[in-house]
């Protein structure tokens, strides 16, 4: 069965956000704890992490010189959090277990994106 | 403790070890405290549940979730307390990310045993700690094992947790030149924990046997991974098993002593001592000699010998030799005499245990009264031996020693009633 990555884009202010309402990020954690448990579970999730809450770096070959920049969001108010890999038969089946990620209530937006097999 | 609850207690202690390491690696060892609760209150709700709902399918896994639900239980709590600290809300995001199925890594093991041993702990801190969060020992068993109070245990548990909070240590097993500044003293936290075990002083037998396994079960799964198997390691390895293979030959049906000459070597674990043979020839893989390596050595002539007549005491004599070079312990000193009583005669022997006489640490050493003891009495000189034997048992011994000497002072007194130093 293919495989599909899951980008997950929130704010990029999130935590400050959450931080002041502790009880609400627990529930939310634990939502997101559950989601992943019961998709491990049907044999659907094949990696999650969570990424720092940073822009992170951005590699450019510039002229066949090396640069390293901040990343690209630095400015911006949207950052990847972090990611799952699911199995899915297609991008519809992908999009639908994407739909049931708790990421749909809380984060942004879900950038859902086929792995290629090689 | 009930049936149900005994098999729950054996699961808990295989699976706590490796649930704790996970979760350190997921929330860092700072947080080793709020770790070690929620193990332990997902351990009491398995305790509650599991009877009246049935066991899970998936046992451990279930007790990893809870334990990481329990953390994130325990990590609210704090941040209701300080409620601007992101560093929990990430911690707190990366448990929503966890993969309860990711418990039992080696390399979560190993860095844990890194932390648990880490040189600003006092050894006794380093044992503690390593039993509580690797091997999964409550402190009632912990308290058993160190001659201590439950309480005592959790109080230095707890500071030395905070210690470790101070250290801001790393979740990592170090490398290069920094694994070399730091495994020989993991391996020697891993040696006092077997010798602790081995030579419980009136400990419970049972409490004693379950130290040196789980020490065993340590240096092995540091021999199966390519950082840390080093010679040195081996060597620890091997002696462990040479040793550990004569547990249950140690003691006799009354749980008294039975010494090496007088050991069924039917009852050696024979598997055991085959692992330790394997693990000398890893040990061979170092470029120094470490006393462990000689240790081991010494180990491996007594576990090769087919009776106690076979023994190669010239061997053991060389290997002693080497090691008071590496070593010049007074107990050391002590072994390599007794190990030259039998390659050259008990005279000889005498006379080299004779120029040890006022050594500090051997003044209140019950072996070396003992080991003279046995000299007198094969040199036809029972009533001096049964002098040496009561400085034995005036020493501190625990209870299947001190049957042992017992025995042999009542066979000296058979022998010479009236010894000169009662007569003066």
């Amino acid at each position: 069965m293919p495989s599909f990555m899951m980008l997950l884009h929130g704010p990029a202010d999130r935590p400050r956000q959450t931080a002041s309402n502790p009880q609400e990020f627990t529930h939310m954690t634990r939502e997101y704890m559950e989601w992943a448990d019961r998709m491990r579970a049907q044999g659907q999730l094949k990696g999650a992490n969570k990424l720092t809450d940073d822009a992170g770096k951005i590699l450019r070959t510039d002229g066949g010189r090396l640069s390293t920049t901040d990343g690209p969001y630095a400015e911006s108010k949207e950052l990847v959090g972090g990611f799952f890999i699911i199995s899915a038969t297609d991008y519809a089946d992908a999009c639908r277990i994407a739909e049931s990620c708790p990421h749909v209530k809380y984060g942004s937006y879900i950038e859902v994106r086929q792995v290629q097999e090689l | 403790m009930p049936a149900a609850e005994h098999e729950l207690a054996a699961l808990f202690r295989r699976e706590a070890g490796s649930i704790c390491a996970w979760l350190v690696r997921l929330l860092g060892p700072a947080r080793l405290d709020l770790i070690e609760d929620a193990v332990q209150d997902a351990f009491s709700a398995a305790l509650t549940q599991w009877p009246i709902e049935g066991t899970p399918q998936r046992a451990a896994a279930w007790l990893a979730v809870a334990a990481r639900n329990k953390a994130l239980d325990r990590l609210k709590r704090d941040m209701r307390l300080d409620s601007l600290d992101t560093q929990n809300e990430a911690a707190a995001w990366r448990l929503g990310f966890s993969n309860p199925d990711d418990t039992g890594k080696p390399d979560d093991t190993l860095a844990l045993m890194f932390v648990a041993c880490h040189p600003a702990l006092a050894p006794e801190e380093q044992a503690m700690l390593t039993l509580q969060t690797v091997c999964g020992f409550s402190s009632r068993e912990i308290a058993r094992s160190f001659l201590s109070t439950p309480e005592a245990v959790t109080q230095r548990l707890v500071r030395a947790k905070r210690k470790i909070r101070g250290l801001g240590l790393a979740f990592e097993i170090p490398e290069g030149s920094r694994l070399g500044e730091r495994l020989p003293g993991l391996l020697n936290a891993i040696y006092l924990l077997f010798n602790g075990g081995y030579t419980a002083a009136e400990g419970e037998p049972l409490m004693a046997q379950e130290l040196c396994a789980e020490a065993l079960r340590l240096a092995t799964l540091l021999t199966q991974h390519a950082a840390t198997a080093t010679g040195e390691t081996h060597a620890l390895a091997a002696l462990m098993c040479f040793h550990h293979a004569r547990a249950a030959a140690r003691t006799g049906e009354r749980g008294d002593l039975v010494l090496l000459a007088e050991q069924d070597r039917s009852r050696w674990d024979h598997a055991l001592i085959a692992q330790g043979f394997v693990h000398l020839r890893g040990a061979m893989s170092s470029t120094g000699l470490t006393p462990l390596h000689i240790e081991a050595g010494i180990a491996s002539v007594h576990a090769g010998a087919r009776r106690f007549e076979d023994t190669d005491w010239a061997a053991l004599s060389r290997y002693y030799d080497t090691l008071l070079e590496l070593k010049p312990t007074a107990v050391v000193r002590l072994n390599a005499a007794i190990a030259c009583a039998y390659a050259m005669g008990p005279a000889t022997g005498l006379t080299q245990l004779d120029a040890l006489a006022g050594t500090a640490r051997l003044t209140h050493y019950a072996l070396y009264h003992a080991a003279r003891g046995d000299l007198l009495l094969k040199l036809g000189r029972a009533a001096h031996a049964g002098d040496s034997l009561r400085r034995a048992l005036e020493c501190p011994v625990n209870g299947a020693e001190r049957d042992y000497l017992t025995r042999r002072l009542l066979a000296c007194e058979a022998l010479a009633p009236a010894t000169p130093a009662q007569v003066a």
